[in-house]
This record gives structure tokens, sequence and C-alpha cells, in this order.
């Protein structure tokens, strides 16, 4: 499962953007400079950057809360990012959603708060791609604490049923907020949920990008085709803890240390130089200039302009007399 | 020309035309393709299962769905069966589909119609019959509309179709299912959201009815006139945007209101209105506000009981006469 030089390092790149971004949050909310809460992906980047890769840019996305690596892998960049999280008046969403990513221009509907809510989205957006005879994917990206929302079971009975062009993509890391996932779970597994539907799945390794990259494109494909949803289970670890105030007494060292050795982005640099696309000083330029680019986004969120009292009123209703 | 139409068949035309006129418009809900009510029978026949969807019973799961396709260029009639079943899907409703315009600054709009069953009356007890319009006044972004008449519910079906607001639609069972009929013109229409009708002219109490009430309000307008009482009857048509300046208007003239809704009284579309009263309005009032609800306790199956429980024409009566 190997993929081209090219393409290797662009998800390697995209991968250390996302780890710079999550940690320049961490940063700046150690320093006290921002209030906005966090729930890094730390660890799980090859998964994230791995299922949106394949997407094309007229195919929808369903994000996690996690992180933002599946929003730089559909191709969100790090100052609209930074520039929504600040509240700022020119953030995509005018500042109004700040954690709810949402990017039109790379079709990315929104985040819910409520997880899960929006597995039947996911649903509702393949229904529309199917009636309108287009070819494109939607793909629903999810962690495994939030497939235990009563409308995960649903959604899939639907997309099943009328054999919906959309992929669940199931990002089991191990934990469901505060907790390992055996206090939420039977089984080891989400996947062989789908064969309850007569879905197709699989259940592959989470750290290595070009699995990740391949198994997805295989589903999307499946579901592009005509031939209805699939599920793919990405097997990984969260690194980070559930969210930026979280003590994280209950995480076992001895994991940390063993999902530690496998580092997605430590992998694919390893390939990357085994198979000589990256030289030690390569990478370094590469890590400073993903810095830059975070810190110039930052630079320019913080005096980004921020919405006044007419901002909150506006776009409650498509025509604001309403109200 | 005008033409005599049932209420169940102005919610049957009004789909009908729109999803001629836009191939975007679907129906979709439990049950569709025989439609449980009627609303949507023999829509099947002529646009195909495609464009007439049965899905599983899941309330929120469906409302999510037409709210994803909406997202992406569907515009989704959903039939949540009965209001009850609503609360099944408050988390769409109230959490999601109302705010998506504003939490994505626009970039994405969720025009849907959603149109769910109201009303009691039909002895099936506390889970088939509520009013719970008033649970979604505290949810921003939504438009509510409840007609009273066939007239009003397909032009108003219409303007909710083609809204990019989603729209929740209000069907009283009484009005659906007991033949209730109305002259509406046999040519295009849409009625404007936010504009009140005057039913019955009067000059000394205002009666603000919503839906169903409509028909007793008027009822208790002919009690009344036997005894020189002559009372102003407003339907509102639609909840949210609510016509303030028709009603009011009307205080001005009267000094006096009375609000009448079916659902419960505790938080109700009459404790809203007796709050614009009491507030903005204050200086019109020559006597309090009187509200006609339904009392806080559930819906008893009983004939006996659920008569007690509903507000109806002697009710309406009392309430005027203390407000004189």
């Amino acid at each position: 499962m190997s993929l081209e030089n090219e393409k290797l390092l662009e998800l390697y790149r995209k991968m250390l953007l996302v780890r710079a971004i999550e940690q320049t949050h961490g940063k700046l909310l150690q320093e006290g400079k921002i209030q906005l809460m966090s729930h890094f992906g730390t660890g799980q980047e090859a998964v994230a950057i791995g299922v949106a890769g394949p997407l094309r840019q007229e195919d929808i996305l369903f994000g996690t809360h996690r992180g933002v690596g599946e929003y730089i892998g559909k191709g969100m960049t790090a100052k609209d990012i930074w520039l929504e999280y600040l509240g700022k008046k020119t953030g995509l969403c005018k500042g109004k959603g700040t954690l709810h990513l949402c990017d039109r221009k790379v079709n990315i509907p929104g985040l819910v708060s409520s997880l899960g809510s929006d597995f039947s989205y996911a649903v509702g957006t393949a229904l529309s791609a199917k009636m309108s005879k287009t070819d494109q994917v939607t793909l629903y990206f999810v962690g495994e604490g939030t497939c235990n929302q009563a409308d995960a079971h649903p959604s899939m009975c639907m997309a099943a049923l009328w054999k919906l062009p959309v992929v669940f993509a199931v990002c089991t890391n191990q934990f469901c907020e505060f907790a390992y996932m055996d206090e939420h779970y039977p089984t080891e597994d989400v996947a062989i949920r789908a064969a309850g539907y007569g879905m197709p799945y699989d259940i592959v390794d989470g750290q290595d990008i070009e699995t990740t990259y391949k198994v997805t494109e295989k589903a999307i494909e499946h579901a592009r085709n005509g031939k209805g949803p699939y599920l793919v289970e990405y097997k990984t670890f969260r690194m980070a803890l559930h969210h930026s105030g979280d003590p994280g007494e209950y995480v076992k060292s001895e994991d940390l240390e063993k999902w530690g050795k496998r580092d997605p982005i430590d992998l694919c640099q390893k390939k990357l130089q085994d198979r000589g696309i990256l030289t030690g000083e390569r990478d370094q330029e590469l890590r400073k200039a993903v810095q830059t680019e975070v810190d110039s986004a930052v630079e320019e969120a913080f005096s980004g302009p921020d919405p006044t009292v007419d901002d909150l009123f506006e776009d409650v209703y498509a025509q604001k007399e309403v109200i | 020309m005008a033409k005599t139409i049932s209420f169940l068949q102005a919610i049957n035309e009004a789909m009908a035309e729109e999803m001629r006129r836009d191939s975007s418009v679907f129906v979709l809900g439990e049950d569709v393709r025989i439609g449980p009510f009627g609303q949507t029978a023999g829509l099947v026949k002529e646009f195909g299962e495609e464009r007439v969807l049965n899905t599983p019973i899941a309330e929120n799961a469906i409302t999510g769905v037409a709210m994803g396709a909406a997202m992406n260029g569907g515009r989704p009639v959903l039939e949540l069966m009965f209001c009850d079943f609503t609360m099944l899907a408050m988390d769409q409703i109230c959490n999601h589909l109302g705010q998506w315009r504003y939490i994505t600054g626009n970039q994405y709009a969720v025009p849907i119609t959603i149109r769910t069953a109201v009303g009691a009356g039909f002895r099936m007890a506390y889970g088939h019959s509520q009013c719970l319009e008033s649970q979604l006044l505290q949810a921003p972004g939504l438009i509510l509309v409840e007609p009273s008449t066939p007239h009003d519910a397909k032009g108003l079906l219409k303007s909710a179709i083609r809204s990019d607001d989603p729209v929740v639609f209000f069907e009283h069972k009484k009005l659906i299912l007991g033949g209730v009929e109305g002259e509406a013109p046999e040519e295009e229409y849409t009625i404007p959201f936010g504009e009140a009708v005057i039913r019955k002219e009067g000059k000394d109490v205002t009666v603000v009815a919503f839906g169903f009430m409509v028909y007793e309000a008027l009822n208790a307008a002919q009690e009344l006139a036997q005894e020189d009482i002559d009372i102003e009857v407003i339907d509102p048509r639609t909840i949210v945007p609510l016509d303030q300046d028709t009603i009011f208007e009307s205080v001005e003239k009267t000094g006096r209101l009375v609000t009448v809704e079916e659902g419960r009284i505790r938080g109700g579309l009459g404790a809203e209105m007796a709050a614009l009263a009491c507030g903005d309005y204050f200086s019109l009032l020559k006597a309090p506000v009187q509200r006609i609800a339904a009392p806080m306790v559930p819906i008893p199956g009983s004939p006996v009981l659920e008569d007690l429980y509903l507000p109806n024409k002697d009710s309406i009566v009392r309430a005027v006469k203390r407000t004189l």
C-alpha cells in the first residue's frame, strides 16, 4: 500500500501543519492569551489526514470536534481556522461558530455540539447527491464514543437501505471522553455493527498514513460507484487528553509509552527518509515553514476585526426583519 | 375563479404544486406513500418513490436526513406524523435546525418544511393529542405556521416550501380529518408569513385565537353578540413571525385582550402575548389580559375528561366577560 512520493510528502506536510496548529493552540491557552477550549487529536493525525485525503473538493465532509486534522485534510487553511477560532468578523462563520468549523468552499457543512446529531446529516447529503444523480460522496468522520449516540443506528440503517454514497469513517482512539473505550463498549470493535446493516467494513491500523489513505480511497470509490455505504474503523490512540482542562489521571502511562513509539508523524518521516524523499535538512525546513504558516495565521487572526452589535442580529433568518 | 377545497386537499395540492414547480422539492416521512392522515396520499403516483420517500421510524434521524439534504440543494417536506413525536426530534429542531444558518455565518441555509399534526378531541390520550407549538418558541431561526382554513393552509404551505428558512407547519387534526372546507383561488397563490387576518371585526374585546381555536372564538362571538358584546377575532396564521401590528391596532381600539390556544397555559403562546401586552402595549389596556389555554395536566383519554381539558366556546365567553 504505497503512495507516490509527492502525495506522501504532501500528507506528511499536512500532518505537521495539524500538529503545529494544535500545539500553538495549547501554548496560547497556557499563556492565557485565549480562552477557547481545545480537544486535541495528537497521535491521530494519520487517521484525520488519511480519511480526508482521497476526497474531491465537491465531496462533503462532516468532521469531529477533536483537532483540526480532517479540516486541514479537506482543504481548510490555517488562516481560516484561526480567524474563526478567535471569533473574528472575517472568519468563515463570521466569528459565530468558533470551534464549529465550516467551510462551504471545500464542502464542510459544519460541526454540531451535541455529538452524533450530524450522523443523519451525512445520510441526507448523500441522499441529495443520489437524487440529483451526481457522483458526490459524503464522508462522515466520527469517534467511537459518538457511535453510541442513538442516531448512529437509524443513520447507518438508512444509508444501507437506500444504498447511499456515504463512507462512515470511525476513528477509534481508545477513549470516550474521560474513560477508556471498554467502559462504553462490550466489544473491541465498532465496525462489526456494519454487518448488521449488510454494509461492508474494514478495521485497519490508524497510525500508518498510507494504510488510512488507501483504505479510505477504496471505500470512497465503492460509494462513488453506486455500491452503497462503507464503514472503515481506524485503530489509533488519543495521546492528548479529552480537553484542555482534563487532569488525565485515568490514562495509563504504559499506553502512552507504547503508542508513543508509533507516532504517525514519526512513522511517516521514517518512510520518507528510507525512500530517499526527505533529508534531515529538508525536514527541518519543512517544519519551520509549517510553524511560520501557523504563527502568521495566528498573528493575522489576533489583529482581525471583531464583529459588532449589528452582527449579533444578522443571519438568523434569510430576511432580518423576521426576528 | 374560486373553488371549494377541503383542508386535507389544500395541504395535498400545495405539496403537489410545489413538487411540479421545483424538482428539488421532495416529501419524506413515515408511511408518506400511503399518507396516514391522507395529506400525502397519491403523491407517489405522480412523483414516484424517489420523491416520496418512506422512512424508518426514527424522528430525530429523519429530521437530520432532511436537514442534510437541504444543506446539499434539496428542499424536503418532512412529515412528523404527530406533534407529540416532534419531541423525539427536539435535538435537531431546537439545537440545530433554526441555528445552522447563523452558526455557519450564512454559509449554509436549511430550507426544510416540517409538517406535523396537532390537537385533541379524538380520545387518544396523552401521546397523540398535544399542541406543543409553544415548545418551539425558544428556538431561534424557525418560522412557525398554524393555519385555520383550507385557503390559508394551501397558500402558507406553498410559502413554507419556498422559504429559505426552516418552517414548522402545524395542522390541526380536526381540520384535516373533520372535512373542513373553504374557498380557495383556482390559480396560483401564496401567503406571506407574519400577516394576521381579522376573522370578525368587533369593537369591545380583541380575541386572538390560533389554529382550530379560531372556530371556537367565532362561535363565542355569535353567543356574545346576543348579549350585545362585539368581539374582534384575530387569526395570526403564523406564530413566528407574529403580526403584532394587527393585534395591537385592534387592542388600541378595544383596550381588551383575550388569547386562545389549545396548548397548555404555562409558558404558552398566550403567555408570550400577555408579556408583549404588559410591556410595549401596556398603556392600551383597560383590563387585565385573559389567557385561555389547556390546564397543566396530561391529556386524559376519557371523553368526559378530555372535553373538560379542552378550551372551548364557553371558556372564551367567560374570559371575554371577565375583561368587561
